[in-house]
């Protein structure tokens, strides 16, 4: 790998020393496993196969691009169960410099204002950050708004669907997607970004990276000095706006999608030609063919 | 009366209602109807006069007209303000507060739901109001029973499911919408209302955003929504060269688009812009082909109001079969091509057909001659 060009003074934004930048991931179910499906088709978290929120990928790349560009600190945090350990290992050997881990029983059930709450007091925890980084949203959640939350808690901008950026003398000049194009802004730092799965791409880990994480897997002593295992407690958070307490919302109920009005009509184990012809009888998609 | 308000946001993009304003207020007069309340709309930006008497025939009992240079373009910030002063300088808070499901009201509605410390549920498909009585004993103190709370709607992870997200205990109860899904009223010449206009009090600190440049090219921007015929691709084209077939099928429609699914798109196929689904577009063509496409609630959500689909699928058990109209259980790089051969074969016949027409219809008076 080239070597990290050390940050000049006027790259730094604010302050004394290097750029700081957080980078906030998230461990999710993987859609793709087949356990863990319960018979009523709902979700068991605790059987199911773990991976890093795809999104979430991308907002590793561009804390790193800060890394490479202006020799930023990168500090990845999660919240979650213990075994949420995993994502931060995975951003360590992608180049991250360290871990928080913010896990709390008092968490279980917090909606995305609980979790913004939490995530906001674990920042202020951890120290000042520059730029703070998020996916667009999780897949298992799908809802984008912890990183808006966590910026309004935070009292800084956001500039959320980033595609692309950089930072210049304290101001990021970042193009984030909209409906039917782009648009470029300019803000000073501090900033949460929210990274769409439009941007760069996450290269593969390093081996030094790889490296690292095994000996932190090794080490205990050393893994505490990279990574941080944190409570409620530690960070100062009040458990009543945490977890299930903490939440203004719950999922009252799910349903079956049901089947819609008309039952579906399958052609199938036939030669081809016939399955097309009985289509093609059955509806007239010449029909569509023709114009208005 | 203590009358409850509902609050849609009115996206406008350079004076211009954006469909999802109407779309909202079509969903958020029912749900004020149901409560029997007045149905509030929010209407930001600058040289925008024109857009309340649009809002009213629409269905807005009033509108809430915020017009300032600053706020010409959206930015989150000064958008944020406006709203949050507007909010706290009612006696009470709206019952419910809407937004579209857009890059501004999925911008926009976090921070506000925040600031005032309220739920918000994403990327609603069904909305209604309905009774509810919690009651948990891991948390007593939210216990009660609520007689009109908002149902939010939304497909949940993973699963075949839809979740109903209710957040009763505080106003407003806000939740964002997706586009294309709720329907607009009519409009309504004589319908009456009311037009307020807000103050606008930004601080320094709202304005450290600048807009350098906005580019929207509509012109190449794959037009999912106005397509009458969507030709989509899933996961079981298995690769990127699958989507020539795609659009291959799709040269035979005119007004047609090519769509995908998220694997396809997360896959690097094919660009976001054709993903339909939660987390992509909403469409309703008046036919959907789906190939390769399994039928994960995702993209169900996004497609399942067109009005004839069509699927192609290797697998007969995959979930598309039970709510598509019709299917073929193939190997879709046999059975497309069949299909197109067989279109481009019935195009050929008729354009045959028109030939053999002409001179009939030349030799009729002949025919007709005694």
């Amino acid at each position: 790998m080239r070597q990290e060009i050390p940050s000049t003074l006027e790259e730094i934004s604010r302050g004394q020393g290097p750029l700081e930048t957080f980078v906030l991931i998230k461990q999710v179910p993987d859609p793709n496993s087949k356990t863990g499906v319960n018979s009523d088709g709902t979700i068991d978290r605790a059987k199911a196969k773990r991976m890093l929120n795809p999104f979430d990928r991308y907002a590793l790349e561009a804390a790193l691009q800060t890394k490479r560009q202006h020799g930023a600190r990168v500090t990845a945090i999660t919240m979650g169960p213990p075994p949420a350990i995993e994502v931060l290992y995975e951003a360590i050997a992608h180049g991250v410099d360290r871990g928080i881990l913010i896990t709390d029983r008092r968490l279980a059930a917090s909606d995305t204002l609980a979790t913004a709450y939490t995530l906001a007091q674990t920042v202020r925890y951890a120290g000042q950050p520059d730029i703070l980084f998020c996916g667009l949203q999780t897949t298992d959640g799908d809802t984008a708004q912890v990183g808006p939350q966590l910026a309004e808690r935070l009292g800084i901008p956001q500039v959320t669907y980033c595609e692309a950026f950089e930072i210049q003398e304290g101001i990021l000049v970042a193009r984030r997607a909209i409906e039917g194009g782009s648009q470029t802004v300019r803000v000073p730092l501090p900033v949460l970004v929210t990274v769409a799965n439009t941007a760069r791409r996450l290269a593969y880990p390093t081996l030094r990276g790889m490296q690292r994480v095994q000996r932190l897997m090794r080490d205990e002593a050393a893994r505490a000095e990279v990574i941080q295992i944190l409570s409620l407690d530690d960070i100062g958070a009040d458990p009543d706006r945490c977890g299930l307490k903490g939440s203004p919302t719950i999922v009252a109920a799910t349903e079956k999608v049901g089947e819609m009005g008309g039952r579906c009509q399958v052609f199938q184990g036939q030669p081809l030609p016939q399955l097309v012809q009985q289509l093609t009888q059955a509806v007239d998609l010449f029909r569509y063919t023709l114009t208005s | 009366m203590d009358s409850k308000r509902v609050v849609v946001f009115a996206e406008q993009v350079d004076g211009e209602l954006q469909p999802i304003a109407l779309e909202l207020l079509g969903a958020g007069r029912r749900l004020a109807d149901k409560l029997g309340g007045i149905l509030s709309a929010l209407v930001l930006g600058h040289n925008i006069a024109h857009l309340p008497p649009l809002l009213i025939g629409h269905g807005a009992d009033q509108v809430f007209i915020a017009d300032h240079p600053e706020l010409a373009q959206y930015r989150t910030l000064p958008y944020r303000r406006v709203i949050v002063d507007l909010i706290k300088s009612w006696p009470q808070p709206p019952h419910i507060l809407l937004f579209g499901a857009t890059t501004t009201g999925r911008d926009l509605a976090p921070r506000l739901a925040a600031h005032l410390e309220t739920g918000l549920t994403a990327d609603c498909t069904e909305l209604d109001i309905g009774p509810f009585e919690y009651t948990n004993s891991r948390d007593p103190s939210k216990a009660g029973f609520f007689p009109a709370c908002l149902y939010a709607i939304r497909p949940s992870f993973g699963e075949s499911l839809k979740a109903r997200i209710l957040g009763p205990w505080k106003n407003p109860q806000m939740a964002t919408v997706r586009p294309g899904v709720m329907l607009p009223l009519p409009w309504d010449g004589s319908r009456q209302g009311e037009v307020i206009p807000v103050p606008v009090n930004l601080k320094p600190e709202d304005l450290k955003l600048h807009i350098v440049e906005t580019v929207r090219n509509l012109s190449q921007a794959v037009d999912l929504s106005r397509a009458k015929v969507i030709v989509a691709g899933g996961y079981g084209l298995g690769c990127a060269e699958g989507f020539e077939l795609m659009r291959e099928l799709a040269a035979c429609f005119p007004n047609s688009a090519v769509g995908s699914s998220r694997k396809a798109v997360d896959a690097g196929w094919i660009p976001y812009a054709h993903q339909v689904g939660q987390t992509g577009k909403t469409v309703r063509p008046q036919l959907y082909i789906a190939c390769g496409i399994s039928g994960a609630i995702q993209h169900r959500v996004g497609m399942d109001k067109s009005q004839l689909i069509i699927a192609i699928n290797k697998d007969s058990s995959a979930p598309i079969f039970k709510f598509a109209h019709y299917g073929i259980v193939g190997d879709l790089y046999q059975v497309v091509p069949e299909l197109i051969r067989h279109l481009k074969q019935a195009q050929e016949e008729r354009r045959e057909g028109a030939n053999v027409q002409q001179p009939f219809q030349q030799r009729l008076p002949l025919l007709q001659r005694p």
